[in-house]
């Protein structure tokens, strides 16, 4: 084996073992968004839902198939998504976020796919209210 | 008992040496030892070493019921397979240009074969049969008239698997073909003896027995008779085919590890295979757990299982208080799924998650408990993280 394959940054490992943001929101239809990318069979699925009013993100919420920075990405983006307008998106990017979690190159791929989870969940049309 | 992590559960890939070898190697090492140069026949120290090679030679041989004429030293089970492999095409080359090996060798065999097929050799290489095993089914039709050697490992590296060797072996002979066999993986967690394998040559190492590592042998039948054309020049050591300053203190301490590994074989298979389906009892009931290879025709000591619905590396990363080895080529860049686990018709998921649990001497229940209740505390955490089939219509894991 490769040595310091394994050797993730402290913010990988925290948020892989503790998994902060993870599971699914509790919500009425109408406030309500979901999306996600990726395919297992290769390697990543993330799902990120959130809760909205008014155009903005009151809680999100992430769930992944993935390596721990796959797992540490979408717990990261779930965090810092929360209390942003649906529009703003300039905050997420992959680069930048690969950096946050001292994430080596060829990862990047796999948080290109975490962003892509998000984008599509925020793209989401939440359910008529009523 | 207090458990002190990592839990050390890679035994196949390699063995820490046994405190009754150090000591007959430490024998060999210092001033006061037989540390001379085991070639020097002109005077009393060079010939002491040389006993104790020889010693040693007559004890690797008694172990494979092998003549102690038969066995010559090297570095390791991988020089042992290129001079079997390299050294008997080469020698044999009026014979023929054709090699017959399985998909699921060592890399050791692998590549030496892909080196021949650069040097203008042909090779078949045969998928096994169900549940990994190579048997004489596989091989037969591979057969050429010009096939001067057949190569299939005694146990699988990976998987554990036992592969059919005595119906192969005669199969060979029948056939006037050259047969390898790589028992790295066998020798002292099975009974290995070359004229009931029908093996003309036999790779064998030291560190996977509680030896040292940079130690190992080839058994080559009628040596010094049958020759092989050899990898290393200079010296003429070892009848001429493998040149080098003997290390007479990993040979003893090879020589003790194969004896030690031959008199225990059979309370030490009896005491892992009871540990080894008291780790299967204890995983199994997680669901979604395979074995990999058939479940009965292997060794105690390995179970190779891969777990539905977790990602590779992240159940390597969260199992990281248990040394295991996983099922695919960690590099700095991918993670490639094992070739081994594919050629038995795994998909690139499975295979990925796939890790290879070995026991050993100094394994224990306590030890097996312990990595029960990690795997199904990580296995259930990793898969309560997953999307359990998403509002997209996809299916469940």
């Amino acid at each position: 084996m490769d040595a310091g394959i394994l050797d993730y940054s402290g913010e990988v490992r925290h948020r892989f073992e503790t998994a902060p943001r993870h599971g699914r929101v509790l919500a009425q239809a109408h406030e309500r968004l979901a999306g996600g990318a990726g395919e297992p069979g290769k390697g990543v699925r993330v799902e990120f839902e959130a809760r909205v009013r008014n155009d903005r993100i009151l809680e999100c919420r992430f769930r992944a198939y993935g390596c721990p920075h796959v797992i540490a990405a979408a717990s990261w983006v779930a965090e810092h998504a929360e209390g942003r307008a649906l529009g703003e998106l300039d905050w997420l990017d992959p680069r930048a976020l690969a950096a946050t979690l001292e994430a080596p190159a060829h990862k990047l791929g796999n948080l290109l796919v975490v962003e892509d989870a998000f984008r599509a969940c925020v793209a989401g049309k939440p359910a008529a209210a009523g | 008992m207090t458990i002190q992590a990592p839990v050390y559960l890679d035994y196949a890939a390699t063995t820490p040496v046994d405190d009754r070898v150090v000591e007959r190697m430490v024998e060999c090492l210092g001033r006061e030892g037989c540390y001379a140069n085991p070639a020097s026949s002109s005077h009393g120290p060079g010939r002491a070493a040389r006993g104790r090679v020889e010693a040693a030679r007559r004890e690797v041989a008694a172990v494979l019921g092998a003549k102690p004429t038969e066995i010559i030293w090297t570095s390791g089970a991988t020089e042992s397979n290129n001079l079997a492999i390299m050294g008997a095409a080469r020698f044999h080359t009026d014979r023929g240009r054709h090699i017959v090996t399985s998909r699921t060798e060592h890399k050791a065999v692998l590549d030496t074969c892909r080196q021949l097929e650069k040097e203008g050799w042909q090779v078949t290489y045969v998928t096994p049969g169900p549940g990994g095993i190579v048997t004489a089914t596989e091989i037969e039709p591979a057969l050429r008239t010009d096939t001067v050697l057949v190569s299939v490992m005694h146990v699988n590296n990976e998987i554990g698997t036992i592969n059919d060797l005595p119906p192969i072996g005669a199969l060979c002979r029948a056939r006037g073909v050259l047969f390898h066999v790589d028992a790295a993986q066998a020798v002292g967690k099975l009974p290995v003896n070359v004229d009931t394998l029908g093996a003309d040559l036999l790779s064998v190492s030291a560190h996977k027995v509680y030896g040292p590592k940079g130690v190992g042998a080839l058994y080559l039948r009628g040596s010094p008779r049958r020759r092989l054309e050899p990898l290393i020049h200079g010296g003429g050591h070892e009848w001429g085919m493998r040149s080098g300053t003997l290390a007479t203190h990993q040979i003893v301490g090879m020589g003790e590890a194969l004896r030690i590994a031959a008199a225990e074989q059979a309370a030490e298979a009896e005491r892992l295979g009871a540990l080894r389906r008291r780790l299967w009892d204890g995983i199994a009931g997680l669901g979604g757990v395979h074995v990999n290879g058939d479940a009965e025709q292997r060794v105690a000591g390995i179970l190779s299982v891969c777990f539905e619905g977790v990602e590779g590396e992240s159940l390597l990363f969260g199992l990281r208080n248990l040394a295991v080895s996983s099922g695919s080529a960690c590099t700095s860049a991918s993670r490639e799924a094992s070739y081994v686990l594919r050629a038995l018709g795994r998909d690139d998921q499975l295979a990925q998650s796939s890790l290879r649990f070995s026991l050993g001497r100094f394994s224990t229940v306590e030890e097996v408990d312990y990595a029960i209740r990690v795997i199904r505390e990580q296995i259930d955490r990793l898969r309560g993280l997953a999307p359990q089939g998403g509002e997209d219509g996809r299916e469940a894991m």
